[in-house]
């Protein structure tokens, strides 16, 4: 969390790539693994290895 | 190659007022759109991997091939990726759309996951992305009108796909419906519609973010006898897999909770709220131990099926739910532990919300049903899940033939192999109560725990829970026996009495030993009793079983 603007903010580990184009996207390597792309892939992955069960089975009920 | 624009990117963030709104279950449009910019990063990302996992060992991705076979794709692995970029140059806001969707989020994820694994870009199905690179050429509204649920009310309007056609809804979790008949189609259009009606007049604000998350319903195999299923799954922000409803509360109901597991999903997505997420505990909602972080996930989901439930309170059962689930939400939410900081905030603000529903009238009748259901759910999860070592048996059998105070023993946590669904036959009686129905003549006969002799929304109960255990692979039965220690459902007179509020003709029946033994739960929760189900269960056939539980207590 940071509190050094004048609201207290929220800052993910994630980064924001929407406005990336395809090209410029999956062109992006970084070989030594050191930048925020590559904390945020290393994040993405460990989500990918422990995806949980499907939350499934609500029932109404009424 | 390090893209400038890529080294500049800004990391996604949220308000603290934007964090504590969405914990509270009040998130405004921008947090909103927030998320939802962050699910599309999250598909790019996926992408990003796709692309460099074809990059780094195309001999893998071809080698068990016929070498012609390989040959050609080999040469160019990533082309499908290569043609939706050239689309995306000629319109980048359509391409946009399409990389946007949910459906698009779980064919990333099966995608990157199969060439992981050594499939063929083929095998992996990365086709579909030349498919996308063609209907980026398709205006939206021509590809969906025929299969688009639209509804207005008062102001207010959604839109979202039904989605009938495409195979990736078959990774929703659930057995996707065939394509709708032309009936089938007319009849979600008017449960939509219904269900709309009720929610804006209802709870707007929670309808609008309903039409700002929600985009595509995945219409799903129904149960033949349950009223409803549905499932939401990480990888596909907005989109809902649910069987046709029975009606249009159900619907509304659905829905409201499935959105609040895509919100915190891609909350989660963002930050994580828990320290410990696999730390399992007891939910309200399931009858198994259940990691912290599905349990956060009940909560969450309930708050705004709670939320709903507060506005219909001049029906019996719509308050029964409303008294039930406010209390299961703080319990939940009261019992995470381990919380992130982001979490600690997420979680306070949905305490901050729900408490002061607690201090909220409900016909007593009504609220002593509602409690003694939440206490039932607990109780005979206990008797489930927790297990007393065979040392501890043997002191507390002493203690009661020599007339002793109960040793103090530590129940340990062993739950059963597989996930289990109970059906409770004094819900069900309960259900039927609060809708006004009589109950005379449901309480002569003991009846059978499951099987034929079950009451009709009990079996229903049943099979659903089957279903769902073959859905997740898993062979059905044993719901309810292992060493004696079941929990034991439908002792008629008893569960009438008890649902009619009286006592002692409850104690009464639950004391007798039926066909199904003790129901050691019904009798602690008819005398209103502070004892462990798991303790007095292992004193079976020792004592009397009211004066056993006296004991204990």
């Amino acid at each position: 969390m940071s509190t050094t603007g004048a609201t207290p903010e929220w800052r993910s580990a994630m980064i924001d790539v929407s406005e990336l184009s395809l090209t410029d996207l999956t062109a992006a390597t970084d070989p030594a693994g050191e930048s925020v792309l590559a904390h945020c892939l290393r994040r993405l992955a460990d989500d990918l290895a422990h995806p949980g069960e499907p939350i499934a089975g609500f029932n109404s009920a009424l | 190659m390090t893209i400038p624009a890529l080294a500049h990117a800004r990391p996604h963030h949220l308000s603290d007022a934007a964090l504590a709104g969405l914990g509270a279950g009040h998130p405004d449009a921008a947090t909103i759109a927030e998320l939802r910019r962050s699910q599309l990063s999250r598909h790019l990302l996926l992408l990003h991997e796709i692309a460099a996992t074809l990059r780094q060992s195309p001999s893998k991705q071809t080698e068990h091939l016929p070498q012609p076979l390989a040959d050609r794709t080999s040469a160019a692995p990533d082309e499908p990726i290569a043609a939706l970029a050239a689309a995306e140059r000629e319109a980048p806001a359509r391409v946009r759309e399409l990389l946007a969707d949910p459906l698009f989020g779980v064919w990333a994820v099966s995608c990157l996951k199969a060439l992981r694994e050594g499939a063929s870009p083929e095998q992996a199905g990365l086709t579909h992305l030349a498919t996308l690179a063609t209907a980026a050429h398709i205006p939206h509204q021509r590809n969906h009108d025929d299969r688009a649920l639209t509804a207005t009310h008062d102001g207010l309007t959604i839109s979202v796909r039904l989605e009938d056609r495409d195979p990736l809804r078959a990774h929703l979790g659930l057995t996707p419906a065939p394509r709708l008949t032309n009936e089938q189609l007319r009849r979600w259009r008017e449960k939509f519609t219904g269900a709309w009606r009720l929610l804006v007049t209802a709870v707007r604000p929670d309808a609008e973010v309903l039409a700002a998350v929600l985009t595509c319903i995945v219409p799903v195999e129904p149960d033949p006898a349950a009223r409803g299923i549905s499932a939401t799954s990480a990888d596909a922000f907005g989109a809902v897999a649910i069987s046709e409803p029975a009606d249009a509360t159900a619907l509304a109901v659905g829905l409201l909770h499935e959105a609040q597991h895509s919100i915190l999903n891609a909350v989660q997505y963002l930050f994580g709220l828990l320290e410990a997420p696999g730390l399992t505990g007891y939910s309200p909602w399931r009858d198994d131990p259940r990691p912290a972080s599905g349990i956060l996930h009940g909560a969450y989901a309930y708050l705004t099926v709670t939320r709903f439930w507060r506005t219909q309170r001049r029906d019996r059962l719509a308050q029964f739910e409303f008294a039930r689930w406010r209390a299961a939400v703080v319990a939940a939410g009261e019992g995470l532990r381990e919380l992130t900081p982001a979490g600690a905030r997420f979680v306070g603000a949905l305490l901050d919300e729900v408490r002061p529903w607690l201090a909220e009238p409900v016909e007593p009748a009504v609220l002593r049903l509602a409690e003694g259901a939440n206490r039932d759910h607990y109780l005979r999860w206990r008797l489930r899940n927790l297990r007393i070592e065979p040392d501890d048996v043997a002191a507390l059998t002493q203690a009661w033939h020599a007339g002793q105070p109960p040793p103090q023993v530590t129940p340990r946590l062993q739950p059963m192999a597989r996930r289990a669904l109970e059906a409770n036959a004094r819900l069900d009686l309960t259900h039927r109560f609060l809708r006004g129905h009589s109950l005379e003549g449901l309480g002569t006969d003991p009846r059978p725990a499951e099987g034929n002799g079950a009451a009709p929304e009990q079996q229903r109960e049943n099979r659903t829970a089957e279903h769902e255990l073959r859905r997740q692979g898993r062979a059905p039965g044993q719901h309810t026996s292992r060493s004696g220690q079941a929990a034991k459902v439908g002792n008629g007179e008893a569960d009438v009495a008890y649902v009619l509020g009286e006592r002692e003709r409850a104690l009464r029946a639950y004391r007798k030993v039926g066909l199904v033994g003790v129901d050691w739960v019904g009798l602690i929760i008819a005398g209103g009793f502070d004892v462990a189900p798991e303790v007095a269960s292992v004193l079976a056939g020792v004592g009397e079983p009211l004066e056993i539980v006296r004991w204990l207590s």
